[in-house]
């Protein structure tokens, strides 16, 4: 039962999903577990903007409705990440992912302006095709090897899985975390909220080095 | 600079669904060059059809309250897997026993496969499945409400 | 059998995919890019179909769910970025249906029916008629009886997944909690959607 990521500390059966603690997922597990209690605990920061070159500033004003509900999507953007990163079988991982991707848009569609919206209206298209390679790659996998479970796809003992629906997971956590767009991700940081925010960030980071884990041993 | 054009490019938003497309687009017909694969003849939960059953597409194997052969993953975590398959309701035992038709509706009554599958064996997808629906509702009926107010 | 002609079948997904995408990224309006998602949606669950297993069958719930899910926030995120928010959408204005008792009895009827149906498809069926009897009436009901339903629904599902997962000698009394789980969590998901629908008229 020796996977990519060390062999399993703890197994936690579910039937036919088994998810496993490897000191790789652990430590994964333990980091977004860390940042979902500091987003419980944290007060959210208020954004400043000063007119350039007089002393005026002004507060922007957050409604509480907003901010419990930017709270709310962090707190289970969290758990869905935490999900992720210790979950045993490539369909469920898919579904937690998917399940990340909309936590984060939610995060960011609850700010009350325009250009946010319109950056999380993007996001969220771009989430919404990224589940097409999720479930199109883990369906063949399933077709290719018969199995969904990653241990028992670790043993290599099954046919290899071709190089193409390892592209397509691969692609499609990218889609759903929205890793390779940080330079447009800066959008995001302007919209205000401080701890909610680093939890679209942080959860994209830690999917990306579980599918790492996963392609490695497909 | 190549690399200022880029991250130009990138930071409008309006962008990135185009470029994700064409990725998927480019990953999509490597996907067709790479053709064939081969598929793997054994399967978990095979498909069987008996067309002279009345329970037709899902034929269930054996009457209710006994255990149905299928085949899982990990037979040691679920004891009792097999008798939600094998389970008619009252309704649709009285259905099957005096029409051949039962198969038309027989999804929407409690027990077989498909409730096994999803209720049993992998039942953390759906519950997955349902927090996906409920977050997106979340979002929807906020956005909503904030609009109407 | 399946093994030979899968490849077959992979091809085709495979050409409407890239064809799904390639119009994806040529598009440049809003909407149609909702729509266009929408349409690649399919091959998604060609993959899945294409496994022609039981466990096909049961990956493509989840399947179209998410798409769906997705698809609806993604639409209220729309509505609200346009700014067509306050525009009346009109319910069904036909006199007949708002003063008589019809509305009421098909939707009971519906109803009845969706229970003796049970899961999904009945759950289905049942919000059917809560979302007719929503759109005649043309009066919002109490979200709050909605919400409340909802969340016990959700209660007894989970209750049920863990009966299955710790007590798996229970797997009566557990599968008739995630019936019935599901079939008042379907009604009460769809029937708030009628309610959001019918009270913007």
């Amino acid at each position: 039962m020796t996977t990519a990521g060390g062999t399993p500390l703890f197994l936690l059966e579910f039937g036919d999903i088994v998810i496993s603690f490897t000191p790789y997922t652990t430590s994964l597990f333990i980091l977004a577990l860390v940042f979902t209690l500091l987003v419980i605990a944290s007060r959210p920061e208020r954004q400043l903007d000063i007119a350039f070159g007089t002393d005026a500033y002004m507060t922007k004003e957050i409604s509480l409705s907003e901010m419990r509900f930017r709270r709310f999507m962090a707190i289970a953007c969290g758990l869905a990440s935490m999900g992720a990163v210790v979950t045993g079988d490539l369909f469920d991982f898919c579904l937690f992912t998917a399940l990340v991707g909309i936590c984060n848009v939610g995060i960011v569609a609850a700010v009350k302006s325009r250009h946010v919206q319109n950056a999380a209206y993007q996001y969220g298209l771009v989430a919404l095709a990224a589940t097409v390679l999720l479930f199109g790659g883990s369906a063949m996998v399933a077709a290719t090897t018969g199995t969904l479970s990653l241990p028992i796809l670790a043993t290599g003992t099954l046919p290899a899985v071709p190089l193409a629906v390892k592209a397509f997971i691969v692609i499609g956590v990218m889609g759903e975390g929205m890793a390779p767009f940080y330079a447009a991700k800066a959008e995001m940081f302007r919209a205000p909220g401080a701890p909610y925010v680093i939890m679209c960030s942080l959860s994209s980071l830690l999917i990306f080095l579980r599918v790492i884990e996963v392609v490695v041993q497909l | 600079m190549i690399i200022q054009r880029i991250s130009r490019f990138l930071s409008d938003f309006d962008n990135l669904m185009p470029l994700f497309a064409a990725a998927c687009a480019v990953i999509a017909a490597l996907a067709i060059i790479s053709l064939p694969f081969a598929y793997y003849d054994d399967q978990l939960y095979p498909k069987s059809i008996d067309e002279k059953s009345p329970l037709d597409p899902y034929d269930r194997g054996g009457p209710p309250f006994s255990r149905a052969e299928i085949r899982l993953q990990y037979p040691n975590n679920s004891p009792t897997a097999g008798y939600v398959t094998a389970y008619l309701t009252p309704f649709s035992w009285f259905l099957a026993n005096t029409t051949l038709h039962t198969g038309t509706t027989i999804v929407a009554h409690p027990g077989g496969i498909l409730d096994e599958i999803l209720y049993n064996t992998r039942g953390l997808d759906t519950v997955v499945e349902t927090a996906i629906l409920f977050i997106a509702f979340a979002i929807g009926s906020y956005i909503f409400r904030k609009g109407s107010r | 059998m399946i093994g030979q002609y899968y490849s077959w079948g992979l091809l085709v997904v495979l050409i409407a995919a890239v064809a799904g995408f390639a119009a994806l990224a040529f598009e440049k309006d809003d909407l149609h890019r909702l729509l266009l998602i929408d349409l690649v949606e399919i091959p998604s669950l060609g993959f899945i179909a294409l496994l022609g297993t039981d466990l096909a069958e049961a990956l493509i719930l989840p399947g179209l769910v998410v798409g769906i899910a997705e698809l609806f926030a993604l639409s209220q995120i729309y509505l609200v970025k346009e700014g067509l928010q306050d525009r009346p959408v009109r319910a069904l204005r036909i006199e007949v249906v708002q003063r008589s008792p019809a509305p009421l009895v098909l939707s009971s009827i519906l109803v009845v029916y969706g229970v003796i149906l049970s899961g999904f498809t009945g759950g289905a069926i049942a919000a059917l008629g809560l979302i007719f009897l929503f759109l005649a009436k043309d009066s919002a009901d109490d979200l709050h009886l909605l919400e409340l339903a909802s969340g016990m629904s959700w209660v007894l599902w989970i209750a049920a997944f863990f009966v299955f997962m710790f007590l798996p000698e229970y797997w009566y009394a557990a599968l008739m909690g995630a019936a019935i789980g599901i079939l008042i969590k379907v009604v009460t998901k769809l029937a708030l959607v009628g309610t959001m629908w019918g009270e913007q008229a």
